[in-house]
């Protein structure tokens, strides 16, 4: 599967800023963690030194438990005193909410009318769950808000960077070298896409001219031999006027005449084909396929049934499409041609018009036929075959033309070429 | 019957005039736009064969040249080159038919006498051949006088026949006439011989000799022995 270049790029970002998030996330708490216990125990101590600048000198042993009554969070403890300040990490269960509530402690000597104390001052912790919430909420909406300004950024600034390839890009894709139309590429200011541009205009520019040449060469090659063929045809013509053969001699006349019918036909079609590329056949207007199909079919039937060929019919009365009538008769008479030459004896071929398909099935070698190459010119199923190679080239060529689809298909023992019309 | 051939090609020229010598036809060949132009002004023809492309000049002024003279000769084109807009510029110039390279000498022939028959029709257009007599334009045949039932194929075929006679006509030249543009397409000449021998029997059973010889291999003639 393919991805947009734009997409790839951005994914690359997007998996970069993932991970490099994800990675940080727990150091990122970790710090949080230890400013946050260094501030706890700063705001400790200072509630100890508070404790002994406003209150350790006035406060009697006998204030302690009034203290201690009103004071919940710092506390002045039995007389069994610790040696020096101690900060720790206790649990204590809250009544009010019901659950254990961690504490930073601080446990200080003090002296109280010349008795020593412990003052055991504590602070409510924010419970590692609910840090490590925040943090991952943090850190979602961090990565929220990144993916979101790449895919903008994308959108927007990728995008118009972008923008003169894709133009190019399309262009090409419309780009047919047997239509005379240039692709107009789009002018840009990026060194790479002019580059690009310009390879493409000499590659477009060269090949057209190699095509162009080619294509009249064919045109012009086969009008060249039409002279020729002429005289050779006019020659065989004479000679067999010219008295008794021997067997032999005749059948070699035969021969003769099968070759240069053979040669005249694939001549005729290679003009054919070299026409319709240079849309020698513009011209259109409503053709009734049903009409066409109606007038060829007795002289298709008839040659049909030298093999003993059935030719049966199931057509849409005035189905018309808007094309060349030349191109149409060509093509239903090359189906017809193609339906019959590689048929069987007591074959049949079934025709079939709809509003918008016409197919033509027929019996033959039970075998489905090559898809990739039965319209390449000059393929032929079979090589000791009379046809030339040409029939359904010709064939796809007008379907193309007139942006027709054609598609073949082997089932039931039936060979079926099916025109999409329209 | 006088014709004018000009056409560049001097060995198709030097057949074309063969095979029209025998039947009658006396050709005279001109391969130049120059010389044509020169011989339609001096003397009539019953029928022009035109190539389009000569080595100095398009055959296209002929046709032009010969309107410009009103001159009213028939004229066939016989052109390698051929596209739509150059047969129907053709024949809004005057031409009267369109033969294209290659064609058979038989093809030639029968258009030639398609076309002269029409030039000259007055009022029946009758082509007879000892008994037999066809009438070209009721399309029905005679044979002794009495009317015998061919499909319009077969007295196509007939005309195609007696037109050349006494000569050889291959297989693949009676396919072409018979279905034009599209027979060559297949290799099977088989409804040949299918349409010649119904019109075969249809000729002997209305009493009419026996014309159409099977040439081994090759194909058929037609011949009064």
């Amino acid at each position: 599967m393919t991805k947009k270049l734009l997409n790839k790029t951005s994914r690359a970002y997007s998996i970069f800023a993932l991970l490099v998030l994800l990675v940080s996330a727990p150091f990122f708490y970790i710090a949080t963690e230890e400013l946050y216990i260094d501030d706890a125990d700063e705001a400790l101590i200072l509630r100890k030194n508070e404790f002994l600048k406003y209150f350790a000198s006035s406060l009697k042993e006998s204030d302690i438990p009034v203290w201690n009554s009103f004071n919940r969070d710092v506390k002045i403890k039995d007389p069994t005193p610790v040696l020096k300040d101690t900060l720790f990490y206790s649990v204590y269960f809250d009544s009010l909410s019901k659950e254990d509530e961690p504490y930073r402690e601080l446990n200080a000597r003090i002296l109280i009318e010349g008795k020593p104390y412990t003052l055991s001052a504590r602070i409510n912790l924010v419970e590692t769950e609910d840090l490590i919430k925040s943090v991952a909420i943090l850190f979602f909406i961090i990565i929220l808000l990144l993916l979101l300004g790449l895919l903008i950024i994308n959108r927007k600034w990728s995008q118009n960077l972008w923008k003169p390839f894709y133009e190019t890009l399309y262009q090409i894709e419309k780009f047919e070298i047997d239509k005379s139309i240039k692709p107009d590429f789009p002018k840009t200011d990026v060194e790479e896409f002019t580059r690009l541009n310009h390879s493409l205009e000499r590659l477009i520019e060269k090949n057209t001219l190699i095509y162009q040449s080619q294509r009249e060469f064919i045109e012009n090659a086969a009008h060249e031999l039409q002279t020729p063929l002429a005289v050779f045809q006019a020659k065989i013509d004479m000679l067999i006027q010219s008295g008794e053969f021997t067997a032999q001699q005749y059948q070699i006349l035969n021969s003769l005449n099968d070759a240069i019918a053979r040669l005249n036909r694939l001549n005729k079609n290679l003009l054919l084909l070299s026409k319709i590329e240079n849309d020698s056949y513009q011209e259109k207007q409503n053709v009734s396929l049903t009409k066409i199909i109606k007038n060829l079919l007795d002289f298709f039937t008839e040659q049909a049934s030298a093999n003993n060929i059935k030719i049966k019919t199931e057509l849409r009365e005035h189905s018309t499409v808007f094309a060349n009538p030349v191109l149409i008769e060509i093509l239903i008479s090359n189906l017809f041609l193609n339906a019959i030459r590689h048929n069987v004896k007591n074959g049949h071929i079934e025709v079939t018009l709809t509003e918008d398909t016409l197919s033509f099935s027929n019996t033959g070698e039970n075998k489905a036929l090559d898809v990739d190459k039965i319209f390449i010119r000059f393929s032929k199923s079979n090589p000791s075959e009379h046809g030339n190679g040409l029939g359904l080239a010709i064939i796809k060529k007008i379907v193309e033309l007139n942006h027709w689809e054609i598609t073949y298909s082997f089932d039931n023992f039936l060979h079926t070429f099916q025109i999409k019309l329209k | 019957m006088k014709l004018l051939l000009i056409e560049d090609e001097y060995e198709l020229a030097e057949s074309i005039k063969a095979y029209l010598k025998d039947n009658n036809y006396l050709c005279e060949w001109v391969n130049k736009v120059d010389a044509a132009v020169e011989k339609i002004s001096m003397y009539e023809y019953d029928c022009i064969l035109l190539d389009l492309m000569l080595p100095d000049g398009n055959g296209f002024e002929i046709l032009k040249e010969l309107k410009r003279q009103n001159k009213t000769e028939g004229i066939i084109i016989i052109s390698a080159r051929e596209t739509l807009e150059s047969k129907i510029e053709g024949l809004q110039l005057g031409a009267d038919d369109y033969l294209t390279k290659p064609f058979h000498l038989s093809e030639l022939l029968v258009r030639i006498q398609a076309l002269i028959r029409r030039k000259n029709f007055k009022g029946s257009n009758i082509v007879t051949f000892n008994e037999i007599e066809i009438d070209i334009f009721a399309k029905t045949v005679k044979v002794d006088g009495r009317m015998i039932d061919l499909t319009k194929k077969e007295i196509d075929l007939l005309l195609y026949l007696i037109g050349n006679k006494n000569k050889v006509l291959s297989k693949g030249a009676i396919a072409e006439h018979l279905s034009g543009d599209m027979a060559d397409m297949l290799d099977n000449h088989d409804f040949v011989y299918a349409h010649i021998k119904n019109l075969k029997n249809k000729l002997k059973e209305a009493g009419s000799g026996d014309y159409i010889k099977t040439v081994y291999g090759l194909g058929y003639k037609w011949q009064n022995d």
